[in-house]
């Protein structure tokens, strides 16, 4: 058995953290590229939303490798996240590759664990006793792995937009970051987080400047995947603004255990709310949030927000249209990036120097 | 009686199902009902959202009846049905449409969520009754004799697809109030006898009997003054002719809109039309249900379901319409081309249209003759 997970963002280093304490052999599908976003293109349809392609691109990779068991997030209703696995599934057979898939529910009903069942017995036969023993140790590696990966990255949004030496940050980022993948126990891990904090803050900066706020809002595979947003997070860090975003591995995990709802959860119910103004019901997935935090951070002074979606995801479509009125009703700049697999990154790259000189006049300005 | 007001209801998305039931409703409380008027030749579309066709068209109609109307009808639709949901883009329509209407006019924007007790159909349109000033009494009395209306309307839906033009589908005749009156006196406290078993029914059941028609009496449907024949309707559509399965959301088999009459000029070239309406809940499941994920759209399952039960026999042919950028049928649309072909394909011929506001007559007609001749084709061997 050889398990693979789809790339997004740092999630290969504590997937394979928990695979590797574990015992269990991985593969780690190879980096997002070029190749494996012509795979999804040609195996799927256009209309389909871009993290579809992304995900059975780096499947197929990943199967090509010698992957033969498929360990994907499940999602539920009312996006189209929550059928992925029906029609990759349907790919996949189709191109006549083999795998085994297991779907992690994103809650635990009784037909999920129905539907899962058959795989998961299959499975636990190749499973031995070491590798459920080990697994819950797993999970705890990983869990911190993903902690320490999202607090260097939190780190870099700030040193980024101080740097003296353009894209110095993201160097050291990487450095400090292939530091945690390469921590193999939780002493080590320590160490390694406590070094790559040190490598982000050598970076050389001019304290003396006043970056611009910006938010990054939207759906959140487009908000946390620099493949799939083609580096957004870093283009306008380098152009001079501190990013912030909201959607992260902890806050989406927490969320769909349901846990420390009081107090994780804060942040979005205060989004949720703000969004009440101009949507009556929740929609799903991120568009109340993507509505709310707009409107939040124009109070809190951000200098502007920008919005990240895949061609024609559901809700987000809903959400960018509001968000042209919110943009107009809160004087706040609104950039909404419509993402697919079109070679973009130089139209991108345009467009956020063109926002972030707009942002600078606006200050100057008031 | 006295008209009360106006009421809008654009005609878009939802409407190509459920505006009898709509109608019959806010007309026994009272109210005129005004339908916005098609896009006609040279529409514009009013662009407020990147959206599907169906859904800019919604905004467009609802700007078309901007200070026409007293209230703009643009129920927030969940669900409508007792497990499964409608698109996202639905839940946020309303929104759109006041954002886009700037205000200007009353939203009735009641939800309908047909898989929560208290959101179930009735209840809903007793909360729209009571925004219209009636009480519940009126409101349950106009709603069950709008769904008793519907039901009957659906019954003859498929013989009105091949018989009525296009234009015609939705015209209607509702016995009138004062023929109410005449009817034997025993009807009302019927009536309310009736709702009370009604509502026991929704307790119990928890939705609305859309999709289960009650032993209600069967009202008389009357069809409207003279049915305008189809152009060219001297064919004989017997049953030598092609039976041809539309399948799609409702508005984009129907919003002539949307798909250009494409209907008409299927009936002018001898098919008969067949769309999923026809099929019961049980046989759509038949063919979804051991799928390894349930598919959660209601619209998606009827779409998937009812085209592999076409395709397994029963038609000469099968057309699935869809609106570019539909998430749903974009996602739906791969999953059904692969299982096709895992379960070894489907002697049937299946064409897939793909419609937006860019898509002319013509190219549509070229594809649909072209279809004619493979099925003919395929008859003839």
């Amino acid at each position: 058995m050889k398990v693979t997970f789809p790339h997004l963002g740092t999630m290969h280093i504590f997937c394979k953290a928990i695979a590797e304490t574990a015992q269990i052999p991985y593969v780690v599908p190879p980096e997002t590229s070029r190749k494996t976003l012509t795979l999804g293109v040609l195996h799927s349809n256009e209309s389909i939303c871009l993290p579809f392609k992304i995900i059975l691109g780096n499947f197929i990779e990943a199967l090509q490798m010698g992957a033969d068991t498929i360990v994907m997030v499940g999602s539920g209703p009312p996006c189209r996240l929550g059928l992925y696995d029906l029609v990759q599934k349907a790919i996949l057979e189709d191109m006549g590759l083999h795998y085994r898939w297991l779907t992690i529910p994103p809650r635990l009903t009784l037909q999920a664990i129905w539907k899962n069942y058959k795989e998961t017995k299959e499975l636990k036969k190749e499973l031995s006793w070491k590798n459920i023993l080990l697994f819950p140790y797993g999970l705890r590696m990983g869990w911190k792995k993903m902690m320490a990966c999202e607090a260097l990255e939190k780190l870099a949004m700030k040193v980024r937009p101080r740097e003296v030496k353009k894209g110095e940050t993201q160097k050291h980022l990487k450095k400090a970051l292939s530091g945690v993948d390469e921590a193999r126990t939780l002493r080590t891990l320590n160490d390694a987080l406590q070094k790559g904090k040190a490598i982000l803050q050598m970076t050389g900066q001019d304290f003396s400047r006043i970056p611009l706020k910006i938010a990054i809002v939207g759906e959140l595979y487009t908000v946390m995947d620099p493949h799939i947003n083609r580096g957004v997070e870093q283009k306008l860090g380098e152009l001079g603004a501190e990013v912030t975003r909201t959607s992260w591995f902890s806050t989406h995990i927490l969320r769909s255990l349901r846990k420390n709802k009081a107090d994780q959860n804060s942040e979005r119910i205060r989004f949720f709310e703000a969004s009440k103004a101009y949507l009556g019901y929740d929609v799903g997935a991120e568009c109340n949030l993507s509505i709310g935090e707009a409107i939040v951070r124009s109070k809190e002074g951000y200098d502007g927000v920008v919005h990240l979606m895949p061609f024609a995801c559901m809700p987000e479509t809903t959400a960018s249209g509001i968000l042209t009125r919110v943009g107009k009703d809160w004087d706040i700049p609104i950039l909404t990036l419509i993402l697919d697999e079109q070679e973009i990154e130089g139209r991108i790259q345009t467009l956020l120097e063109a926002f972030v000189e707009m942002l600078q006049w606006k200050r100057k300005a008031a | 009686m006295e008209e009360k007001g106006r009421i809008g209801i654009p005609r878009s998305l939802m409407f190509y199902r459920y505006f009898p039931l709509w109608k019959v409703f806010f007309e026994e409380l009272g109210w005129r009902v005004i339908v916005s008027d098609g896009l006609g030749k040279r529409g514009k579309i009013i662009y407020f959202e990147d959206s599907c066709l169906p859904m800019k068209l919604l905004v467009t109609h609802s700007i078309n009846l901007r200070g026409k109307v007293d209230h703009l009808f643009v129920p927030r639709l969940v669900s409508l049905h007792r497990s499964y949901i409608m698109c996202p883009k639905f839940r946020g329509a309303p929104d759109i449409v006041r954002l886009a209407t700037e205000g200007t006019v009353s939203i009735l924007d009641e939800t309908i969520d047909l898989r929560t007790r208290e959101h179930s159909m009735l209840r809903s349109f007793l909360k729209t009754g009571k925004r219209l000033g009636a009480d519940e009494k009126e409101g349950k009395r106009a709603f069950q004799k709008a769904e008793r209306f519907f039901i009957n309307f659906q019954k003859g839906w498929e013989n009105r697809i091949n018989v009525l033009s296009s234009k015609d589908l939705f015209q209607f005749d509702i016995p009138t109030s004062s023929e109410k009156n005449i009817s034997p006196p025993p009807r009302p406290r019927q009536g309310e006898a009736e709702g009370e078993l009604a509502g026991e029914d929704k307790r119990e059941g928890g939705y609305g009997r859309l999709y289960s028609p009650p032993p209600l009496p069967a009202p008389r449907l009357r069809q409207a003054g003279s049915p305008s024949p189809v152009k060219g309707g001297g064919k004989d559509i017997g049953e030598t002719s092609m039976r041809v399965a539309f399948i799609g959301h409702p508005y984009n088999l129907f919003d002539t809109d949307v798909n250009k009459d494409i209907l008409s000029f299927a009936k002018n070239l001898g098919m008969r039309i067949i769309t999923p309406d026809s099929l019961s809940e049980k046989e759509i499941d038949a063919q979804v249900s051991d799928l390894s994920k349930e598919i959660y759209w209601s619209s998606g399952r009827e779409i998937v379901g009812s085209l592999f039960h076409f395709l397994s026999g029963g038609v000469d042919g099968a057309i699935f319409l869809t609106s570019f950028k539909c998430g749903i049928d974009a996602l739906l649309q791969e999953f059904i081309r692969r299982r096709l072909k895992l379960k070894g394909g489907t002697s049937i011929p299946l064409l897939v249209l793909s419609l937006d506001e860019h898509s002319g007559r013509e190219g549509l007609t070229t594809r649909l003759e072209a279809f004619k001749d493979v099925i003919e084709e395929r008859k003839r061997n």
